[in-house]
Formats: C-alpha cells, sequence, structure tokens
C-alpha cells in the first residue's frame, strides 16, 4: 500500500516536471484529468460508537457510497475518474481524536475530503487541519456557526444546518406565531450557551422576550424541578437546548410536568427524527423544531429515503441526507473541474447554485462557504396521523434559504 | 407553598431510584465486600429490558415490574458465580475493576444490539395524568414509584428484621468469618444476596423507564450519584441506603429550584459534610475493634 | 473426644505453633495457660477452621475435620466463645441466642437459657451489644449451650469480669462438664482454672511444655503465675 503510493507520488513529480511530454506514468484515468493516486477518496469522520451515531453514524458511509454510485451511473464513460472510494473514522466526539484522524485521512489515507464531523469542537479543529492542508473539508454534523465565521477558510463548507439557522427557525417563527414569553432551559456548556445568545436574538428580534434562562448540568437525567421552575413563570413557551439523551429525559419529565395542558408548549433546538422514532411520537406530540430536510417532503426525497431505506432498515435524518448530497456535490465539481485538486474544486463549489434531493433552490455562498438552502419549520405528529413508520413530522412553514441562514454580511468571516 | 410540595414529590420520586438501588448495593457491600461499580449498568439494563420485553411481548409495566428483576435475580447469581466469587479471596479492588469492566462491556453490547438513541416506553394509562392535592397537580407516576420504592424498602426491612434469613444476612454482614465459626454457611448466602442486590437494581430500572431516557449509557451518573448516596447513609447500612437515597433526591429537588447550576455539586457538598461529621456515614457503623 | 496431633502452624514463614497433641475428654475440663503470643489464639483458630497454613490433625469424636470450612466444624459440634465475646450488634439478645444451628440432642431450649440466665430473658429484645461485660460473656457461652456442642472452646471467659460473674462462669462450666460436655479452657486466670479444671496445658513459644494435672497445678501455682509474668 505504502509503497503503492510512493510510487505514484513520485510518478506525480515526474509529471509536474515533464509538462508537455504526457509521460503516461499516470495511466488509466478515463478522462485525462489529474487526480492523485488516480482516485478520488471521499473520507467520512464522524462518531461511529457514542451518543450521535443513531442521528449520522455509520449510515452515513452508505449514503456516500449511494452519492458515488449516482455520480457513476449518470457519467458512465464520461466520468473524470474511475476510482471512487470512501472511508471512515470515528472521532468519538473528542476533538484531538477528530484532529489526529483528520491529518491521518488526508495524509497517510489519502482523502480529497472529509465529510460530516458532528460536535462543534470537533468540527472546528478538522477545519484547521482542512486549511493547513489545503483539502477540502464539508461540514454537515456540527452547529457552530464558526465554520463560516472568524473561523471559516477557503476549503471549508458548512452544509446543512447551525445554530443561527435553528433559533432563527424555531425562535422567529414560534414567537412571530404568538408564543411571546418565552423560558429557555440549556445545557450548560458551549453548544447550549451558544443556542441560547442565537435564540434571544431571535426571539427578541420576532418581538417576543426571554423571560428566564436555566442552566442545567451536563450531562443529566433528573429535570423534573427545571421544568416545574419554568413553567412556574407562567412563559407561554418552553425552549429546550439540550440533545440526546439529556433531550429525551427533558421532554419524558416535561409531559409528566402537565404544562401541556396549562397550554405551555416545548420547543426543541436541535431535534433529528432519529430522537422521535426512539421516545415515539406520542412523547414528542406537538413539540415545535426545525428542520433541514425531511424524508417525505415530496416525491423525490421520498424516492431517495426508499432507497436509504432498502440498504439501512432504517429511514435517512438530515444528516444521512446531507452526507449524500454533500458528496454527490463534491463529485460534480471534481467533474467540471476534471481533478481532484483541491483549489480547482473549491473553485467549482463557490457560488454554485445547487438543487438536489437534499438541498432545495441550494446556493454555496462564496464569501462564507455557507451552504443556503430551505429550511423547515415542523411539528410533531400525533399517534392518530401517523400513517406508517417514520411518517412523524408535519411540515408547518417552509422558510426560504435566502431568510433561513446567517446573511453573509453578518458573518465575520474573511478568507 | 406548592411549588415546594412539587418539589418534594420529584425529589422522593427520584430519591426512590436511588434508595432502591442503593438498597442493593449496600447489601451487596455487606455481605460480599464487594463495591459493585457495575451497579449502574445493571439498573440500565433493568430498564433496557422493560422496554425490550414492551417492545417484543407486549409486557406492560405491571409486568415487567414483577419479570424484570427475577430475570436480574437470575443474571446477577450468574454473575456471581462465573465471575466474582473468584475475586473474593484476593484484595477487593480486584473485584471493583472486574465491576467496572464488566460496565464497560455491559454498555457497550446494549449499544451495539439498540443504539444510541434510546428505546421507547410507554407507561399504563392508569398511571398517566394527576392528582389534585390542596391545589397542585401532582404527577400520579411519581406517586407510584414513591409508593412502590417504600413498599419494596418497606418489604425489605421486614425480610431483614422479621425472618432467619435476614437475621443470617446481618450477621454475616457484621462478622462473616464470627457467623461462619458458629455454623452459618455463609458462601451460601453469598450467591443469592448479590442476585438480590442487583435485582434490586433492575427493579430501579423498570421504574425509571417511563420517566427517564432509557440509553446504555443512562447508569454512567447514576452510578456515581449512588456512591454518594452509600457513603452518606453508610457503606453497608440498609437504613442509611434507604434514608440517604431519598435524601439525595431532596437535596437533587430542592438544588434544581433554588441553585440550579449547583444542583448535581450540592449532593457532594452533603456527602463531604457527612463525612467529615460522621466518617462512616449516617447510618454507619464505626468499625468495632477486637 | 476432640483430639489434636503434631500441629503445627505458621503466618508466612514465622512458625507460630510447633507440633501440638493434647486431648480433651468427655466431661473434661482442660485448661491451656500461656502468655500473650504464646499461641494460644493460633491454636483456637486452626482448631475452628478460621487458619489453615497448618499441618498435623484435628479430630472430633473419632472423626478427622482437619480440612473442612469453620461452619461444618460447628455443625460437627465444637462450640466456639470468642474472647471478645462475639456478639452481634445488630441481632438482638434472642437472635443471637437463635442464630447458630442446634447440632444435637442435648441442645439446650431457650426456657432453659432464660432459667440459668434470667438477665438475658429480661433483655431479649435488647441488641446485643448493649448488655453488661458479663452479660455478653452469659449470651455468648449460653449461645454454644444452645446449639449442642459437644465440645467447647473458652477463650478467656473470665477476661475483665468481677469475681462474682467469674465464679457464676465457674458454675456453667461445671453444669457443662457433668452433662458430658468436654471444654477446652483457654486462660490466663490461674486460681480461676484451677477451680474448674482437670488438667492444664503449659503453652510456651508455640510449643506444649508441660501437662499437669490439678494437684500438681495447684502447688506450682506461684511458679506458674510467675511464668504468666502476672
Amino acid at each position: 500500500m505504502k509503497k503503492r503510493r510512493t510510487a505514484a507520488t513520485a510518478s506525480m513529480v515526474m509529471a509536474g516536471v515533464l509538462v508537455t511530454a504526457g509521460c503516461g506514468a499516470g495511466g488509466p484515468s478515463a478522462g485525462g484529468g489529474d487526480f492523485t493516486d488516480d482516485k478520488v477518496v471521499l473520507a467520512l469522520l464522524n462518531d461511529a460508537s457514542g451518543v450521535y451515531k443513531d442521528v449520522s453514524g455509520p449510515n452515513s458511509k452508505i449514503a456516500i457510497q449511494m452519492a458515488i454510485d449516482d455520480y457513476q451511473e449518470k457519467y458512465g464513460d464520461d466520468a473524470v475518474v474511475d476510482d471512487i472510494e470512501v472511508i471512515s473514522a470515528d472521532h468519538q466526539n473528542e476533538p484531538d481524536i477528530a484532529n489526529t484522524k483528520a491529518q491521518e485521512l488526508y495524509d497517510r489515507e489519502g482523502a480529497d475530503v472529509i465529510l460530516d464531523v458532528p460536535t462543534s469542537s470537533a468540527a472546528l479543529a478538522v477545519a484547521t487541519q482542512a486549511k493547513n492542508k489545503k483539502k477540502v473539508y464539508i461540514n454537515i454534523g456540527a452547529g457552530t456557526t464558526e465554520l463560516t465565521g472568524a473561523q471559516c477558510n477557503k476549503y471549508t463548507f458548512h452544509y446543512a444546518y447551525d445554530t443561527w439557522m435553528l433559533a432563527n427557525g424555531t425562535g422567529t417563527v414560534v414567537t412571530e406565531e404568538g408564543d411571546k414569553n418565552w423560558q429557555l432551559i440549556y445545557p450548560d456548556y458551549a453548544f447550549g450557551q451558544d443556542m441560547v445568545k442565537s435564540f434571544t436574538g431571535a426571539i427578541e428580534a420576532g418581538g417576543g422576550k426571554v423571560a428566564g434562562t436555566i442552566a442545567t448540568p451536563f450531562p443529566n437525567d433528573n429535570f423534573a424541578t427545571y421544568i416545574t421552575k419554568a413553567g412556574a413563570a407562567k412563559p407561554q413557551v418552553i425552549g429546550t437546548m439540550h440533545a440526546g439523551g439529556d433531550l429525551i429525559n427533558l421532554v419524558k419529565q416535561y409531559n409528566e410536568s402537565g404544562l401541556k395542558d396549562q397550554g405551555i408548549d416545548l420547543a426543541v433546538g436541535l431535534m433529528f427524527i432519529s430522537d422521535i422514532h426512539s421516545l415515539g411520537v406520542e412523547a414528542f406530540e406537538g413539540t415545535i423544531f426545525t428542520d433541514a430536510w425531511y424524508w417525505n417532503l415530496d416525491e423525490k426525497s421520498r424516492e431517495w429515503a426508499d432507497r436509504f431505506m432498502e440498504e439501512t432498515g432504517d429511514r435517512p435524518t438530515y444528516a444521512h441526507a446531507g452526507n449524500y448530497s454533500a458528496a454527490l456535490q463534491y463529485l460534480e465539481a471534481v467533474q467540471a473541474a476534471g481533478t481532484d485538486d483541491a483549489d480547482k474544486v473549491v473553485e467549482e463549489l463557490e457560488g454554485k447554485k445547487i438543487d438536489d434531493m437534499f438541498l432545495r433552490n441550494g446556493e454555496i455562498r462564496a464569501e462564507d462557504h455557507q451552504v443556503i438552502h430551505d429550511v423547515y419549520l415542523a411539528r410533531v405528529k400525533g399517534p392518530a396521523d401517523v400513517k406508517e413508520d417514520w411518517d412523524y413530522e408535519e411540515i408547518i412553514k417552509t422558510i426560504p434559504a435566502e431568510e433561513a441562514f446567517r446573511p453573509a454580511s453578518e458573518s465575520g468571516c474573511s478568507m | 407553598m406548592s411549588a415546594v410540595l412539587q418539589y418534594t414529590v420529584q425529589g422522593l420520586a427520584a430519591g426512590s431510584f436511588y434508595a432502591l438501588a442503593a438498597l442493593g448495593l449496600a447489601v451487596i457491600f455487606g455481605v460480599l465486600g464487594v463495591v459493585n461499580f457495575a451497579h449502574g449498568a445493571f439498573y440500565m439494563l433493568g430498564a433496557v429490558a422493560a422496554a425490550v420485553l414492551l417492545d417484543t411481548l407486549g409486557l406492560s409495566l405491571w409486568g415487567a415490574l414483577i419479570v424484570v428483576p427475577l430475570l436480574m435475580l437470575v443474571f446477577g447469581m450468574l454473575v456471581e458465580r462465573l465471575l466474582v466469587q473468584w475475586l473474593l479471596p484476593l484484595d477487593p479492588l480486584y473485584n471493583l475493576l472486574l465491576t467496572f469492566g464488566l460496565t464497560l462491556l455491559l454498555v457497550d453490547l446494549v449499544k451495539r444490539r439498540y443504539g444510541v438513541s434510546g428505546l421507547p416506553y410507554e407507561r399504563p394509562s392508569a398511571l398517566s395524568g394527576r392528582v389534585e392535592v390542596g391545589g397542585v397537580g401532582l404527577p400520579v407516576y411519581q406517586l407510584f414509584v414513591i409508593g412502590v420504592a417504600l413498599l419494596v424498602c418497606l418489604g425489605v426491612w421486614l425480610l431483614m428484621t422479621r425472618t432467619r434469613v435476614g437475621m443470617i444476612v446481618r450477621a454475616a454482614t457484621e462478622r462473616p468469618e464470627l457467623a461462619g465459626a458458629l455454623g452459618i454457611n455463609v458462601g451460601r448466602w453469598v450467591t443469592p444476596v448479590f442476585g438480590f442486590g442487583v435485582a434490586l437494581a433492575g427493579l430501579a430500572g423498570v421504574l425509571a423507564a417511563p420517566f427517564r431516557a432509557i440509553t446504555a449509557e443512562m447508569g454512567s451518573d447514576f452510578i456515581i450519584i449512588l456512591f454518594a448516596v452509600v457513603v452518606i447513609g453508610g457503606l453497608g447500612s440498609i437504613v442509611g441506603a434507604v434514608v440517604g437515597g431519598f435524601l439525595v433526591g431532596l437535596v437533587e429537588a430542592f438544588g434544581q429550584a433554588y441553585a440550579p447550576t449547583f444542583a448535581q455539586v450540592l449532593i457532594f457538598v452533603l456527602m463531604a459534610v457527612v463525612v467529615l461529621a460522621r466518617p462512616a456515614g449516617l447510618f454507619g457503623r464505626e468499625e468495632a475493634t477486637a | 473426644m476432640l483430639e489434636i496431633e503434631n500441629l503445627s502452624a505458621w503466618y508466612g514463614e514465622a512458625q507460630a505453633l510447633r507440633e501440638a497433641t493434647l486431648s480433651v475428654g468427655a466431661g473434661e475440663v482442660v485448661t491451656l495457660v500461656g502468655r500473650n503470643g504464646a499461641g494460644k489464639t493460633t491454636l483456637v483458630r486452626c482448631l475452628m477452621g478460621l487458619h489453615r497454613h497448618l499441618t498435623g490433625s484435628v479430630w472430633l469424636d473419632g472423626r478427622d475435620i482437619t480440612s473442612l470450612p469453620a461452619h461444618r466444624r460447628a455443625r460437627a459440634g465444637l462450640g466456639w466463645v470468642q474472647d471478645d465475646r462475639g456478639i452481634f450488634a445488630n441481632l438482638s439478645v434472642e437472635e443471637n441466642l437463635l442464630l447458630p444451628p442446634r447440632v444435637s440432642e442435648s441442645a439446650w431450649t431457650l426456657e432453659q437459657v432464660y432459667d440459668a440466665f434470667p438477665a438475658l430473658g429480661i433483655r431479649r429484645r435488647a441488641g446485643g451489644t448493649t448488655l453488661s461485660g458479663g452479660e455478653q460473656q452469659m449470651l455468648a457461652v449460653a449461645r454454644v449451650l444452645r446449639t449442642g456442642a459437644r465440645v467447647l472452646l473458652l477463650d478467656e471467659p473470665s477476661e475483665g469480669l468481677a469475681p462474682v460473674i467469674v465464679a457464676q462462669i465457674g458454675e456453667i462450666v461445671r453444669t457443662a462438664k457433668q452433662s458430658g460436655i468436654g471444654v477446652l479452657l483457654i486462660e490466663q486466670n490461674v486460681r480461676f482454672a484451677a477451680t474448674v479444671a482437670d488438667r492444664h496445658y503449659l503453652l510456651a513459644q508455640g510449643r506444649l511444655v508441660e501437662s499437669l494435672d490439678n494437684d500438681e497445678f495447684v502447688e506450682r501455682q506461684d511458679e506458674l503465675l510467675e511464668h504468666l509474668g502476672i
């Protein structure tokens, strides 16, 4: 393996020196393009065993493979590269592990692009590696606005969602629809604090107010008294910024508290369809949240979700769909550039308008590399309205792409 | 005032899980001298078993309250026979390490089999809703949990004080060697006692199922609080485990209400104060010096 | 009844008992006298199966019990009264009495125990260790009598007790003797030993150095007291 790579590198150097001769050491690439190792390697770096495993995890590798298959089917003999590989690594949601793994993937495994990377701190660590190595990195799984803000760089793209988009969707829309008086409960660490800031901004912009915030330990399994306390302030809605197991604990105990019967709604900052699936719709019924994508949006998404289900047995989350779309659009850019050279691929990606199964009215914003697209305000259905497995969401509003994300002018990004 | 009532019920409900599980921990420590680190994992297994039995066999909470502790009893006895007993003659540290390793193993197996997002659980409708007490709506389920916990604690107390088995366990807990020299086959009681302790953790897990996220990790923080409970109550003390459990539940609830960020810290502050004032815990007995 | 042959015991490398051979017959009271550290406690622990690093053999009623675990020795008829009395704090007086299983027909009933020790009957519900030292000693002795043990091992029963209580214990020992029970009495109280025992063994540095009948023992009392450093 190693020997082969050294040989390939050597041949690359030779090819560079003897520019014109067309010295065929590179060999088989179909379109005659310029490819490291004669192949494209897509690397999935995410949580393969921990709390975000079901949200994205190993099933995203299957989604990426589907993108490769679709690319190859579409271009057939015209594809600029025949050999496309997907590899994966587990970062365990630790920034230092993510950092090491990213280096390994770029340097030793020959990755041309790293995809996914949930957990904000890990996501930012990988962005630094992408910048240093000058390799493409498309983040799907993390929520931090820093990726397209102060820590943005030329090789990093943010594809599916961020905290601003969640707060804007849920905070603004719920406020505008009449729930003006909020209590926020959040886990006391970076993501939670970030979310509270974003939500407060969005709620106030919508004409509402945040009457109180309650910080909770993280992780935590007993929220009963926090909820009672938030309810005692008689808000119209309680917003929770918890995720994963903590969110499930909180929702179960909110249902227990009887606040629902008193007309105090629950709005959730970050939620995935896998959370609803694991806890059941009864528990989440009526909860409002912002979704980047839903498998049953329309014919196009449903068709893809059927394929995904055949492969995995589950319906996709938006992270799965986002990984598919990002991989496909990356390959489209490679096709257009005729190379996997990062600078040329970035050039193709920047400013590109896209409408695919995942991105609706999508655009890869050149200024800050935020990928904007339509997002959705969803309400969890009651058990009576569920017609099939995973039929959990009612889309109550589509938020158009240009309103859904933070304007580039406010991003603070300079590349 | 109404808020105080609510906090109290919430605290006692949370305390019920602690009391039941700590009771099991105390009995095991008393008779075997084993600090069972896997107790949190057994609590998790109880909840997971309840969810799986509901999903596959349609076994409701009522059934699970009986069946799951029995399954856990058998499982606990197997663990003792196959693993724990071999390390009993050695330093207690070995069994602490063994049960710690067992925890990692069980958590990973559950993750592998059932994923990480947790399992759904629906309680019987009879236990949903609220009852009005002095103008305050108190959740029926929380009251149910407190009731079950008190009943079980009372049952265990009667078992320990009114039966020959209880007498033997008390004697073996206090001075195992002497009990042996008086003709009690202490070894014979070790396996069932371990199983019994594990069953109590499983019961706490079943009760937690409708109320808490059922995930492989649910026992990881639980065990830490549990250790605080037994240290506060007195290691190996049965009454101490129960009182400590409810006390910690109350501290947690009132902490959440009046010092939200410090709710968990307060528990350990309480522990530190108790240890400083009474090193053996509230109900612990100072080591008898011969 | 109780026979010990060539019993040697070690703690690690250190030998605590050297080829001790002694016997206690039915209805016989035998004392083991020796200063602290002479090996008395080791001998008792070997007899009860609590110390296993040993050679030699122990026989009870013609049966080799050397390799039995402690609880089976108790069931075979060895009744141990610990030097700290071994009363369970978590058990009431009556529970302390009822804890050990009955091992023979000659076991006392609770009524017999309460007749013989009225103080225990009055405080039957009290916690075992709430009794006075003398009462605890009574309880410890009564506990083994209630099992019907054939041989009693009494470890320093008179230690720290008022003379009137010591006399009472002597009375119990004599009663036991009359009913055919063999008694091995570990004592430093030479005067007390002389009032109840038939024979005496002198233990020094892990070795049985002398065996005396009671008359010789009484004669040499002063010499023995000096030896014991009392």
